[in-house]
């Protein structure tokens, strides 16, 4: 017992017990890892911006928060609630048609129907691509993520060469004698593109939890009378449905902080939160800037802690054994019942094609064609010749890309442990989770420009203290901060399956002998491995696409990744910078077919 | 009792307290408790990390591979031993990325080359991606600016940068040799430091084989315009922000900025009652389209989403070097006017090399110098002796009346203008 | 009488003579352990103490607290106050890793992405084999134990509910451990099954002599392996004693009708006509009943130490086993042995339902407003008349004027 416990099996000195000592407490070691890198690369440098928004030429007031609540141009009616008005006068208002929303009103409005909009387009993919079985379903599951990592000029472009006046929908209605749609600068094309974006990442991680859907559970139901439809909407459903509520909340989350795109398709008239943040922080108008940000920030959270309370209390069994067997698309037997879902897919198809293909293809077609209007190579030529003649201070096509994949990589395996130790500590049930859980998400909910202002700030500049100036940049920098945005994706991919693992896996293991770090890694990751691979693919996917943190963090053009060289070749001609977009899009792409071909072998449930 | 240990000779019996003891001593522990690299992913050796001595005196300790691009070599302003004569002094010009990577044609490039040959000096680029502000920032933080003249001002920088700090940024460009040349209604800066070195113009640019664009700002307002100009967000996109302040300059403020520190603008339309919102709110019931960035609304418009395009006057000179339909690339000046936008450069109150600093801008006036820049930068030169091809004229053109604002107009102003067509124009 | 009740303080639950190995060390004590979840305690002040070898049942309905007592001995959870020992030593701060503790969960807890083999082999990826065998040695000794030899490379999820038991039995013994705790190991199984594996887990408990704790809600259970049980309720045991003093003499009401069937009665006492005698008159009857305190020599032996005799006048509750209510139809013949039963402790009830179990028939009757369990060999039917001997009628509760 403990009178001999001091014997261990290798020696007895003084390294020897430092490395013990280590080896016990690493997860509490990696817990500490992970909040430094949090505080320096996240908290204070975004504190060093938000704290701006109370604390005006030294003085700490509130007037500029009050300023902006009671402001209708940004509350709309609810801004008079705010200045005092009665509340029925305010209902009143709101129920009348000529309601004014306000920014951060018609933003939250927005995010909504985006959201609506990803489910609904996301939700048939997970179907296809958990359930059925065709030639190339893993990698088409591997490129779902590829809209995810493209810079919005990319999107932009293939948006405007599918949906514009002279696009390709409108040249395919022509064609068939249908009236012209006019979908540009509406709020429709801002929805589009947003699920263009957030429709994958639903996709994803539903169909991570309809493949972990356990078979037994379905023939359970079956063999006790339930038809295919009620099994579906008493036993798949309940274990799906947290995962869709998942790729709900991050994508609520993002529309809501939704900048570029929203102009570039919409148009000033549809402006959201985030426009005036970036307007405001260009002019320097911090106080206001960061008042707004906080506003943003309050409301991007609240959704995720309500999700979060949401996926505590129903967090399900993740011991499926058996995956369900998947259906081959060509239908077995020509019955209604085989026939009508796949009939489903195919006009799903259609639109999918529309939506996700047609954009990606028209920036393909964009990057072979010449200012002419000709098929030509100038474009990739253009990107060899700045390869081999580009001055040093010029951005490069292969080190950009060797840079992303080397960042994106870097990050991944800093992310992941990141991702699950938070998982691992947020998974406990402990008075003051909640404010864990805002904190080690809150990556997610504070505004890109903010973030990146305080980078400048808190890491470039650095930190005074003792007449030393500590700052950070460079390489090493752009890692850390790439994984802090990208391991709240691994958090939130791992922890339901955690949560769900049964409690005396673990207990059983560590009666055993097994430290809490050696259960992770020997039984609650083996088991929850398919969502390890989902979040490395996310938390790669965001390093990849990030473009801000790497802009303000790099030293140089040496540091710059294939997002920086696309917006440095953006110019009269978009051809140069579609050309890098295409280059983006299949180094990613065979990146996630790699990433996931290597963890595939692993699924452990 | 710590056997369980299924041997026979342990079976089928209940083992003395005495022997157990015995064992208890006889049996090392046997759990190790080892664990592997799993938990020291973590530790990230803060490579990318520097420290420096924040009081002047002294370099002291370089951090562990600082990998900054800042000058290197001592960097003391009051010429310590070893930023002397010994070796090559570098300059560091901060610019905004597209003067030096753009991916047709960029000054950057020739502009070092050129520097470097005729000065015993090296010259470093630096494009922060916040441009100016940067260096706002930097200032503002007490990090120390980290170059030595900025490439690019333009006149509502110089009225950010110092509404917001209470120190000078930049110093005043003092004896510039070949500053006379500058012509005189492009300086900017009513305290000389910011010296023009080039200047470009603000106007629509039109598809001319789908619509024919209108003489005049009313003209943007008849039916048959409808939904036929993009243009930009004025509190991103420097040329959306000049559109906007061209229809100020033209119907007035309204008054908008009275209550700052401003004056009221009248209009040159001479009607008081109608003023720039007033224009923009009948521009957006004409459908106009306000992108985010010039490169949103020129790809929409190259789509051929509209007819007109807020850009620049020089848009021939690329269409030309694309070889495209140049009755594609139309130049409208609305009102026979443009909005001017001349970039100047300054040197920073705080440069290492304050004295080089001056040689580039100098350097910058040259004749053959400005006629590279023009055309490396498609714009116009800021000197009247520039040396320009004598075809350039046909392709970049210039307007018959420039119009901008002065410094005194904009401070105080320009942000009041912003928001208030921002309120106007997306209230929600 | 009512010592094993333990009115707290020294010695609760620990009476010297009742293990087996009654010299045999102190392997696990907790003393005075607590464990609250805010207000409530799921543990309440607990203090046990297992000897080395000992099979030690904690038995109780749910939410009684056996489990997390459980877990606070293997170091899942950390008490609120009170102190656990292992060999004297105190496990505070010791993590479970650390305890030398094997532990089989209801769940099983196979790990399914391993083998078999790899499940069992786990622990000793922390521990060396015993000198002179091989992991694998180890390994196949160990499922030669729990009669599953060539299970090695099989999938846990390809064996029965109590294959996949025995495996994880085998792999919590793997790395030789102090203390086997076992929490409710054969709920998910069905009667039968339960049967045969616990007398396997108790034929392989006295093979290894490994001190073993036991968590069941299954009052027989308990009864059938354990060397000494422990009946909780709410968060406290009511009375640790080995399984035939429990049955016998229940310390408490609870006990009493926790552990098997019984028929608990009060009343007051109304005479006490000899030593170890009571005249009781029950409530909801009208006779006087005669119990007897003692009878028995362990009774007698108690007695002694007893913390309190009725005395004419208290109120007290006993209770008598439905095994020794003698009951016959009321209209045969009093006396003999399978006769209705004779003097002041005869009741007259109607019989309401009963179930045949084989060997004998489960009686409920109706009595008063109430209801009496009794064992019959014959059908019976209508009207009865039962009764018990005085000795058969045990105190649990006294409650002085």
């Amino acid at each position: 017992m403990t009178d001999d416990a001091g014997r261990t099996g290798g020696g007895d000195g003084p390294l020897a017990r430092a490395r013990t000592a280590i080896e016990t407490r690493s997860l509490t070691a990696l817990a500490v890892l992970t909040s430094a890198a949090l505080v320096v690369a996240f908290y204070y440098p975004t504190a060093t911006v938000l704290i701006e928004a109370v604390v005006v030429d030294g003085a700490v007031t509130v007037s500029v928060f009050a300023e902006v609540l009671t402001d209708p141009f940004y509350f709309g009616e609810l801004a008079r609630l705010l200045s005092g008005e009665s509340p029925a006068a305010v209902l009143g208002s709101l129920l009348s048609p000529d309601r004014r929303l306000g920014i951060v009103g018609f933003t939250a409005y927005q995010a909504v129907l985006s959201t609506l909009a990803s489910v609904a387009l996301g939700l048939p993919a997970a179907y296809l691509l958990a359930r059925f079985e065709f030639p190339g379903r893993r990698t088409l599951r591997s490129l779902t993520i590829v809209p995810f990592v493209l810079p919005s000029i990319m999107v932009a472009v293939g948006f405007v060469a599918t949906f514009g006046d002279n696009g390709t929908l409108n040249a395919a209605l022509a064609a068939l004698g249908l009236p012209p749609v006019d979908l540009l600068f509406t709020l429709e094309a801002v929805v589009i593109a947003h699920a263009f974006y957030n429709a994958p990442l639903v996709a994803r991680v539903t169909t991570a939890a309809w493949e972990s859907v356990d078979a037994s559970a379905v023939e359970t139901a079956r063999s006790l009378g339930a038809g295919p439809v009620r099994a579906f909407v008493d036993v798949v459903a309940p274990q799906v449905y947290p995962a869709v509520l998942t790729g709900a909340a991050l994508t609520f989350v993002f529309t809501f902080g939704t900048f570029p795109i929203v102009l570039a398709l919409g148009g000033f008239q549809l402006a959201t939160v985030e426009v005036f943040v970036y307007r405001l922080v260009r002019d320097l108008s911090y106080a206001e800037a960061a008042a707004l940000a906080i506003i943003e920030l309050v409301i991007s959270l609240g959704v995720l802690l309500a999700y979060l309370r949401y996926e505590a209390r129903n967090s399900t069994s993740t011991r499926g054994a058996r995956p369900l067997p998947r259906r081959p698309l060509v239908p077995p037997a020509p019955t209604l019942r085989e026939l009508l879902p796949r009939a489903g897919l195919g006009v799903y198809s259609v639109a999918a094609g529309i939506l996700f293909v047609a954009p990606i293809a028209s920036m393909i077609l964009a990057s072979v064609t010449g200012g002419d209007g000709a098929l030509t190579l100038d474009h990739y030529r253009f990107l060899i010749e700045r390869q081999q003649t580009g001055a040093a201070f010029q951005v490069r096509p292969w080190p950009a890309i060797r840079n992303s994949l080397a960042f994106a990589a870097a990050a991944t395996l800093l992310a992941l442990p990141m991702g699950v130790v938070v998982a691992v500590l947020t998974t406990r049930r402990y008075r003051g989770r909640t404010l864990v859980d805002a904190a080690a998400m809150a990556p997610l909910a504070v505004s890109g420009i903010i973030v990146g202002l305080g980078l400048l700030r808190g890491l470039v500049f650095g930190v005074e203290i003792a007449e030393w100036r500590i700052a950070a940049s460079g390489a090493v920098a752009i890692v850390v901060a790439h994984a802090v945005s990208g391991y709240p994706f691994v958090v939130r991919t791992v922890s339901p399956g955690l949560s769900g693992l049964d409690r005396s896996l673990v207990e059983s293991a560590r009666a055993l002998g097994a430290s809490r770090a050696r259960v992770i890694r020997d039984v609650e990751l083996p088991l929850v491995w398919p969502a390890v691979v989902a979040g490395a693919a996310f938390a790669f996917a965001i390093s990849i696409g990030e473009f801000t943190s790497t802009v303000v963090l790099a030293t140089g053009a040496d540091a710059y990744t294939m997002p920086v060289a696309i917006e440095r070749f953006i110019g009269r001609r978009l051809g140069p910078a579609t050309a890098m977009g295409v280059v983006l899009l299949v180094v990613t792409g065979l990146s996630f077919v790699v990433i996931e071909r290597l963890g595939g072998d692993h699924r452990g449930l | 009792m710590r056997i369980p240990y299924v041997t026979t000779e342990y079976n089928n019996r209940v083992m003395t307290t005495d022997e157990s003891e015995t064992r208890r001593r006889a049996r090392p522990r046997t759990r190790r408790r080892f664990l592997t690299a799993a938990g020291t992913a973590g530790a990230v050796a803060l490579a990318g990390c520097s420290a420096e001595r924040t009081g002047d005196g002294g370099d002291g300790g370089d951090g562990a591979g600082s990998d900054g691009n800042e000058t290197d070599g001592g960097g003391d302003t009051d010429g310590g031993g070893d930023g002397g004569d010994g070796e090559t002094p570098t300059l560091t010009v901060a610019t905004y990325s597209s003067f030096i990577d753009a991916p047709s044609v960029s000054p950057g490039e020739w502009l070092k080359e050129e520097f470097e040959s005729r000065f015993d000096a090296e010259l470093e680029w630096a494009t922060p991606d916040n441009e100016v502000n940067y260096y706002v920032e930097r200032a503002a933080s007490g990090a120390g600016v980290d170059a030595d003249v900025y490439v690019g001002l333009t006149t509502e920088d110089l009225v950010r940068v110092d509404e917001e700090l209470d120190e000078d940024l930049f110093a005043e460009a003092g004896d510039i040799e070949g500053g006379d040349a500058v012509k005189e209604g492009l300086r900017f800066d009513p305290f000389d430091r910011a010296v023009p070195f080039d200047t470009g113009y603000v106007s629509l640019v039109y598809d001319s084989t789908t619509a024919e664009a209108p003489e005049t700002f009313d003209g943007l307002l008849d039916d048959e315009h409808a939904g036929a100009l993009i243009a930009q967000n004025p509190g991103a996109s420097s040329t959306g922000r000049a559109f906007l302040l061209h229809t100020i300059n033209r119907f007035g403020d309204g008054g908008v900025a009275s209550d700052g520190d401003g004056e009221a603008i009248e209009g040159a339309d001479g009607d008081p009652d109608y003023d720039y919102l007033d224009y923009w709110a009948d521009l957006q019931e004409n459908d106009v389209r306000v992108l985010g960035s010039w490169d949103d609304a020129y790809a929409a418009w190259s789509e051929g989403e509209a007819p007109m395009v807020v850009s620049y006057s020089t848009d021939q000179v690329f269409a030309n070097m694309e070889g495209a339909d140049l009755d594609e690339h139309q130049i409208r000046f609305l009102n026979d006017q443009a909005y001017a936008n001349p970039e100047g450069m300054a040197v920073f109150a705080d440069a290492d090399e304050p004295e080089l600093a001056r040689q580039f801008m100098s350097f910058m006036l040259e004749p053959d110098v400005q006629g590279e820049i023009a055309q490396r930068n498609v714009a116009f030169p800021a000197t009247g002796d520039a040396e320009l091809p004598s075809d350039y004229a046909e392709l970049a053109q210039e307007p018959a009346d420039p119009v901008t604002f002065t410094y005194d107009e904009l401070r105080g102003s320009a942000d009041a203008w912003v928001e208030a067509w921002e309120r106007q124009f997306a209230g929600n | 009488m009512g010592s094993e009740r333990a009115p707290g303080g020294d010695g609760r639950g620990d009476t010297a003579g009742d293990a087996d190995g009654a010299d045999a060390p102190i392997a696990v004590e907790l003393d005075g352990v607590s464990k609250r979840y805010g207000e409530t305690a799921a543990v309440d002040d607990v203090s046990l103490r297992v000897r080395e070898g000992e099979f030690f049942t904690l038995v109780g309905p749910s939410g009684c607290g056996k489990t997390t007592t459980l877990r606070l001995i293997a170091g899942f959870e950390e008490s609120t106050s009170g102190t656990v020992r292992f060999g004297g030593e105190s496990m505070a701060g010791v993590p479970p890793e650390d305890r030398d503790v094997g532990v089989v969960f209801q769940s099983y807890a196979l790990f399914p992405h391993m083998t078999v083999g790899e499940n069992v082999a786990y622990g000793l990826n922390f521990a060396d084999p015993p000198e002179g065998t091989t992991r694998d040695e180890r390994v196949a000794d160990l499922l030669d134990l729990v009669d599953l030899p060539d299970a090695t490379d099989r999938d846990p999820e390809s064996l029965s509910g109590g294959q996949q038991q025995r495996i994880a039995m085998a792999r919590a013994l793997a790395p030789g451990p102090d203390v086997l705790l076992l929490d409710e190991p054969m709920s998910a199984l069905d009667a039968r099954l339960r049967e045969r594996l616990r007398a396997q887990v108790k034929r392989i408990q006295s093979e290894l002599g490994i001190t073993t704790i036991y968590v069941t809600h299954d009052q027989e259970e308990a009864l059938a392996v354990s060397d000494r049980v422990a009946v909780m309720n709410g968060g406290t045991p009511e009375q640790v004693a080995p399984p035939r003093t429990v049955y016998r003499r229940p310390a408490t009401r609870f006990v009493a009708e926790f552990v098997g069937d019984n028929n608990v009665f009060a009343g007051g006492v109304v005479d006490i006509p000899e030593a170890g005698e009571l005249a009781v008159d029950v409530d909801g009857g009208d006779e006087t009943h005669r119990v007897a305190v003692g009878g028995d020599e362990e009774a007698e032996a108690e007695e002694a130490t007893a913390t309190q005799l009725p005395d004419i006048g208290d109120r007290i509750a006993f209770c008598v086993r439905p095994e020794h209510l003698r009951v016959a139809s009321a209209d045969k013949p009093a006396g003999g042995e399978t006769g209705a039963p004779a003097g002041e402790n005869a009741l007259r009830a109607t019989v309401a339902s009963a179930e045949f179990l084989g060997e004998t028939t489960r009686v409920t009757l109706d009595w008063g407003d109430r209801e009496l369990l009794v064992r019959a060999v014959d059908p019976l039917d209508g009207a009865v008349t039962v009764g018990f001997d005085p000795s058969d009628a045990h105190v649990i509760d006294v409650e002085s004027r």
